[in-house]
């Protein structure tokens, strides 16, 4: 492999792990509160459409960024107003609302465009090379010429880290998420917190979704986060609720899904069908492996008020 | 959990609630999208039940893999199990039959037909197999993985249709036909009714027996209202009990796949399923986990489906809307749900309310997973 | 509701150092409750509580199990809103709606359940829920840190800031707990039985930090069920029966006779226990065991235990010494990790945690009882139950054990604790168990259903049936009657329980069963193996890293 092909592998890995680490970042925030959001998929399915009609109707892919995020949190508002407020199974609710997303987009998707749904012609997130940086050779590229979205995702990574583990606020955050009744003996709401955590996850996931739809399809296509929520729910038990972690472990989806392009080019006559379930087999793998055995939030997806 | 909940309100009552509920949400959603319900709903309802034919024909027929998958979620879910693979299930299980129903030529109807439906339900097993051995061996959740499974399995069914099984025109991303012997029977001439339907009810009918009657029916029921009970003061193996019954639940998500080929499609194809592995979660949770009321909102959900093509055509409301409804259901269920248990904790003579321990919750989990 | 937004009151930063003596404060009423009622759909909780406590005194809140102390408390806290009376606190009507607010009040509480998070240091649970440091951005981690090192030294609380809460002891957990309450610098500190989890030495600790606290001028009520440490540490002490106060007097006023009629409204009953020993078979048989335990160390180090037939076997301890553990092994539920246990084919249990492990709520009765019955041939014909036969059985149970409910056909959550309790024994003694093994099964019952349970532990000893006419014969399969008789292994951390049943008695120490020798058989000496088995291991986590 040479180094412009490693170089091409290796951004097309990070363009595809991007949104995974968005969504994922976000779940970290939710699950550290102790929910876990099944529909995050659907976070991210609404991010994508809104994504694509904001920048549409704003003539401007940042506005659409904006929008994705917008409805990403509403998504995310609908299963936070059944698993936090009506306090009701989050597996179940979580679950409902990824159905609803995928339907609802694809409803309003052919409601706006018509049955077949015409092809979408949206402006879209070009990369933005940073200077310097951008020139190291191989991963100059690949790390640092891409969408802003992925800067996004740098950034946050070590944001969210510092909120959780060194602000007041992380430290609530996570006592919420590690025993509610603690929490809540210490003065902490913990509805309150659970509510704001899952509305931040969903509106990451909806910026996720919106950098598939701009950044890396540059249309809406229906069902087109294609289990994305579900690999980024993944992504946070790899990365272990850590927002740094999640980077590393986007990244090596990214590199599974890399894979398939990559092994096409080299002419390989392998049936790509194959390798679309690759990613999905690998976070399966990764799962089934010691990394599936750290310790989840000890809180997670336990009602509170208990039942 | 659920279905506990609704027998107490009477299930029927809780569903119909829920129903309306539901309904009339889509209706406002409807509405704000500048469609008329009136003209949506009459469609559907013309499109689900408008002629004998076409009840028969159109919603008992969609009906079937609903209340199989359907089936298969409400057992695992009365045992504490999320399954939410069945759609993966079912497509193991369509491979499965689509297999052995092309190589079944020249034998007779009565030795394929079982074979198919053997060969379905042991796919759909197998396919549940990993997402329970990463549960009982490596306690990684199966929310996730029978979810991932699922795509694995899509893409699976999409692989044997571009490659090894591709008709041997090698045209269309299809397999070839089954055999005639593989086919099931017609129930009534002139409609697309067939046998499987049928199997769908004994089913439905043999696990009510068998989760009233029998000790593993039993077993089930404790385990998956409390796993720490189930196995302290029943001295259950629930981790038995949890893989016998996900395994279960997968053969008869499985078994659904193979009579949809073997009924109805007569091949396999790219996409073969219209998501009835996830319909099948409200199916169940609409049916309060109840296998005969299973049978009833299978039915159901069979018309709503059988209907929305109807809808499309005569009131320009996109097909996918359904499945909004079906979601829509799903919340409905868990409002009413809680709703009625806020009721009932005006009733609860304990004055425990007031002493929480959330811990222990946990602590019941994880001896479900570690007991003998 | 829960999606309010509200500014949230800041604790003042410096805790102010209590110089004056004590005795400067006395005299001026700090809490006073009037006339409170509370009630949780049709059971009254409280009606009609009236309390007043003054600076500066520890005041005892006395009253045998549901009679409201904690409900009332949990008012006086802000965690439950009362239908009827007023708080006032230091001379102003309060109407908390949240704890924050009775925080902000001055009221704070230590509960009988601790609530400190497991996985967080000592320094960051004390600090949990203070935003000392503005908007919840910073955690100022040094200077909460040199906080708590000045409250360690002023209380003589000991514990290590940077210590995890999973590894501490009950008792380092407790300290913690107090810790926590007194960095938020509450002038009325409310303590919810905090005796029950610890050995009697420590008890005495306790009390003395708590007589120091007063002493600062602050109000400590202390939540009580036992005569002797009322006596012990109150000024005071208000006796709740019935969810009313029946008593209000300073301490030299009462006596123990005084209390117990007016917690109980009558004398108290006690079991007579037998000096002999037994000489039964034996039935159960553990030698070397030892179970690891969930974070990979053992909690069973090396038990040797022989339970006879018609013997009871008592196990004190503080708890978390591995009693859970060897419950479990005991019964059959937990195969040990190393050494043979040697048990009878099916034991019963009743297990500590009655709502999650011993029945299930959602379940009636009958299928309540088919959790033990299903394994009986007898109730099942192949792999078919007989529900109409476990049905009968549940009656005659019901019957048998005076379970009060509608019928057979009952949620078992629906029934009170003693109640299920009745079921939970029922159901356990209908597998005619060769052992039986009883978790605290008396915790969190009344007077009336503790002397229920403690009566059918006793029965089941050897000798001649005692009060054999007593009404409750005509039973189908009663142990009583039909003469089996299992060996009983009782384990519980109320010292007078272990002590008022048992034939032979033991403590658990650290995963070690020691024998107490007759002459040791008293809380004293019970108290002082508690102890002197867990210096020798150190103190897990309180000593520095």
């Amino acid at each position: 492999m040479d180094a412009a092909t490693a170089s091409a592998f290796l951004e097309a890995s990070v363009r595809l792990g991007v949104p995974l680490a968005l969504a994922a970042l976000g779940e970290v925030v939710t699950e550290r509160s102790g929910v876990i959001n099944i529909g995050l998929e659907g976070s991210i399915i609404a991010g994508a459409l809104g994504g694509a009609l904001g920048a549409l109707a704003w003539s401007s892919p940042l506005g659409g960024v904006g929008a994705g995020a917008m409805a990403g949190a509403a998504v995310a508002a609908v299963f936070a107003l059944f698993a936090v407020v009506l306090n009701a199974d989050q597996i179940i609710a979580g679950t409902a609302v990824t159905l609803g997303g995928l339907g609802a987009t694809g409803a309003v998707y052919q409601g706006v465009f018509g049955a077949t749904g015409t092809a979408l012609t949206i402006p879209t997130l070009g990369s933005v090379p940073i200077p310097v940086l951008s020139s190291v050779p191989v991963v100059g590229p690949a790390l640092f010429d891409q969408a802003v979205t992925a800067y996004l995702a740098y950034g946050l990574a070590l944001v969210l880290w510092i909120f959780l583990f060194r602000t007041e606020l992380g430290l609530e955050l996570r006592a919420v998420g590690e025993s509610p009744a603690a929490a809540e003996a210490s003065s902490i709401r913990v509805r309150w917190t659970r509510f704001w955590a899952t509305l931040f996850g969903g509106a990451l996931g909806g910026v996720a979704g919106a950098h598939l739809a701009l950044a890396y399809a540059g249309t809406f296509a229906q069902g087109m986060s294609a289990g994305r929520g579900f690999i980024a729910i993944a992504v946070v038990v790899l990365a272990r609720w850590n927002p740094g972690g999640v980077l590393l472990a986007a990244l090596f989806f990214g590199v599974a899904s890399a894979l398939q392009f990559f092994l096409q080019a080299l002419g390989l006559d392998l049936p790509y069908q194959l390798f679309l379930a690759l990613p999905y087999v690998l976070t399966l793998a990764a799962l089934a492996g010691w990394l599936g055995r750290s310790r989840a939030p000890s809180a997670l997806a336990l009602p509170w008020p208990p039942h | 959990m659920i279905g506990r909940t609704a027998g107490r309100l009477g299930p029927v009552a809780a569903a119909v609630v829920a129903l309306a509920v539901t309904l009339a949400a889509s209706a406002v959603a409807l509405v704000l999208g500048g469609y008329d319900p009136a003209a949506a709903y009459g469609a559907l309802l013309r499109g689900a039940v408008g002629s004998p034919s076409q009840f028969l024909s159109i919603s008992l027929v969609r009906a079937t893999p609903l209340i199989l998958t359907g089936l298969a979620v409400a057992l695992a879910f009365r045992s504490g199990i999320w399954n939410i693979g069945a759609e993966g299930q079912l497509y193991a299980g369509a491979i499965a039959g689509a297999w052995v129903g092309i190589h079944g030529s020249g034998l007779p109807p009565a030795v394929v037909l079982p074979a198919v439906a053997l060969a379905a339900g042991v796919a759909g097993c197998l396919w549940a197999l990993i997402p329970t051995l990463l549960k009982v061996r490596m306690g990684v959740g199966e929310v996730i993985t029978t979810l991932l499974m699922n795509f694995v399995g899509i893409h699976l069914a999409a692989y044997t249709v571009h490659g090894p099984m591709q008709e041997a025109r090698g045209v269309f991303p299809q397999t070839d036909l089954i055999a005639e012997a593989a086919r099931l029977p017609r129930l009534i001439p002139g409609t697309r009714l067939h046998a499987g339907f049928i199997l769908a009810l004994g089913l439905a009918l043999l696990i009510w027996l068998v989760m009233r009657f029998s000790v593993y029916g039993f077993q089930v029921r404790a385990v998956g209202a409390s796993p720490a009970a189930a196995a302290v003061a029943g001295r259950i193996r629930t981790r038995r009990v949890v893989v016998v019954t996900f395994l279960l639940s997968g053969a008869l998500a499985g078994i659904g796949g193979g009579v949809e080929v073997s009924g109805v499609t007569y091949a396999l194809y790219e996409n073969f399923s219209p998501g009835y592995g996830y319909t099948a979660i409200a199916v169940a949770l609409l049916a309060g986990l109840h296998p005969l009321g299973v049978v009833a909102t299978g039915i159901f959900f069979g018309a709503l489906e059988g209907g929305a093509g109807a809808m499309q055509r005569e009131a320009g409301i996109p097909a996918v809307w359904v499945n909004v409804i079906e979601a829509l259901v799903i919340l409905a269920v868990l409002a009413v749900d809680r709703a009625v248990r806020r009721l009932q904790v005006g009733r609860k003579p304990d004055g425990d309310a007031d002493s929480p321990e959330p811990a222990r919750a946990r602590g019941a989990r994880t001896l479900s997973l570690e007991g003998t | 509701m829960c999606l309010r937004f509200r500014p949230i009151p800041r604790v003042q930063d410096d805790l102010p150092v209590k110089a004056e003596g004590s005795g400067s404060h006395r005299g001026r009423s700090s809490v006073q409750l009037v006339d409170i009622a509370k009630r949780f759909g049709p059971l009254v909780a409280l009606d009609g509580v009236h309390l007043t406590a003054v600076e500066g005194e520890v005041h005892a809140v006395l009253g045998e199990n549901g009679a409201g102390k904690t409900t009332l408390m949990n008012v006086l806290a802000g965690m439950l809103r009362p239908e009827r009376g007023r708080i006032v606190i230091e001379g102003s009507e309060a109407h908390f709606h949240t704890p924050r607010e009775a925080g902000a009040a001055g009221v704070g509480m230590v509960h009988q359940h601790f609530t400190l998070v497991p996985d967080m240091t000592v320094l960051e649970n004390v600090a949990l829920g203070v935003r000392s440091a503005g908007r919840g951005f910073r955690f100022p981690r040094d200077r909460i840190r040199r906080r708590i090192t000045d409250l360690i030294h002023r209380t003589g609380l000991a514990a290590d800031p940077e210590a995890f809460v999973r590894d501490l002891t009950v008792g380092g957990r407790q300290r913690v707990e107090i810790l926590k309450l007194l960095f938020r610098d509450p002038r009325i500190l409310v303590m919810d039985e905090p005796t029950a989890v610890l050995a009697p030495q420590e008890v005495s600790q306790l009390f003395e930090i708590l007589r120091s606290l007063a002493a600062e001028g602050r109000t400590v009520l202390l939540i009580a069920h036992k005569l002797d440490e009322v006596l012990a540490v109150a000024d005071r002490v208000t006796v709740l029966r019935d969810g009313a106060t029946v008593l209000t007097a300073p301490r030299q006023e009462v006596d123990p006779g005084v209390l117990a009629r007016a917690m109980v409204g009558r004398p108290l009953a006690t079991v007579e226990r037998s000096e002999e020993e037994v000489e039964g078979d034996s039935v159960a048989q553990l030698s070397g065991v030892w179970v690891a335990g969930a974070r990979g160390e053992a909690s069973l180090r090396g038990v040797d235990l022989v339970v006879r037939r018609g013997g009871i076997v008592g196990v004190g301890g503080v708890e978390g010494n591995g009693q859970r553990e060897l419950a479990l092994v005991l019964s059959g539920r937990l195969s040990p990790d190393r050494g043979t246990a040697s048990l009878p084919d099916d034991s019963g249990l009743i297990p500590q945690d009655r709502c999650h492990e011993g029945v299930i709520p959602e379940f009636s009765l009958t299928e309540n009882m088919a959790l033990a019955l299903h394994r009986r041939p007898r109730f099942r014909i192949g792999p078919l139950l007989r529900w109409a036969l476990i049905r009968d059985e549940t009656r005659v149970a019901m019957l048998r054990f005076g379970v009060r409910a509608r019928g057979a056909s009952t949620l078992a959550g629906t029934l009170s604790g003693g109640n299920q309790q009745k079921l939970i024994v029922s159901r356990e003694l209908s597998r005619r168990p060769d052992l039986l093994v009883a978790e605290n099964p008396t915790r969190g019952l009344d007077i009336a259903a503790t002397e229920f349970v403690h009566r059918e532990i006793f029965e089941l000893r050897a000798g001649p049936i005692p009060n054999a006419g007593r009404g409750r014969a005509g039973l189908l399969e009663s142990t009583r009657v039909s003469g089996h008789r299992p060996g009983v292994v009782l384990i519980s951390t109320d010292l007078d329980d272990v002590l008022a049943l048992s034939d032979r008695i033991f403590v658990m120490v650290r995963g070690k069963l020691v024998e107490v020798p007759p002459e040791m058989r008293n809380r004293e000496g019970m108290g002082s193996l508690m102890l002197a088995g867990g210096a020798s291991e150190g103190r897990r986590g309180e000593s520095a890293p």
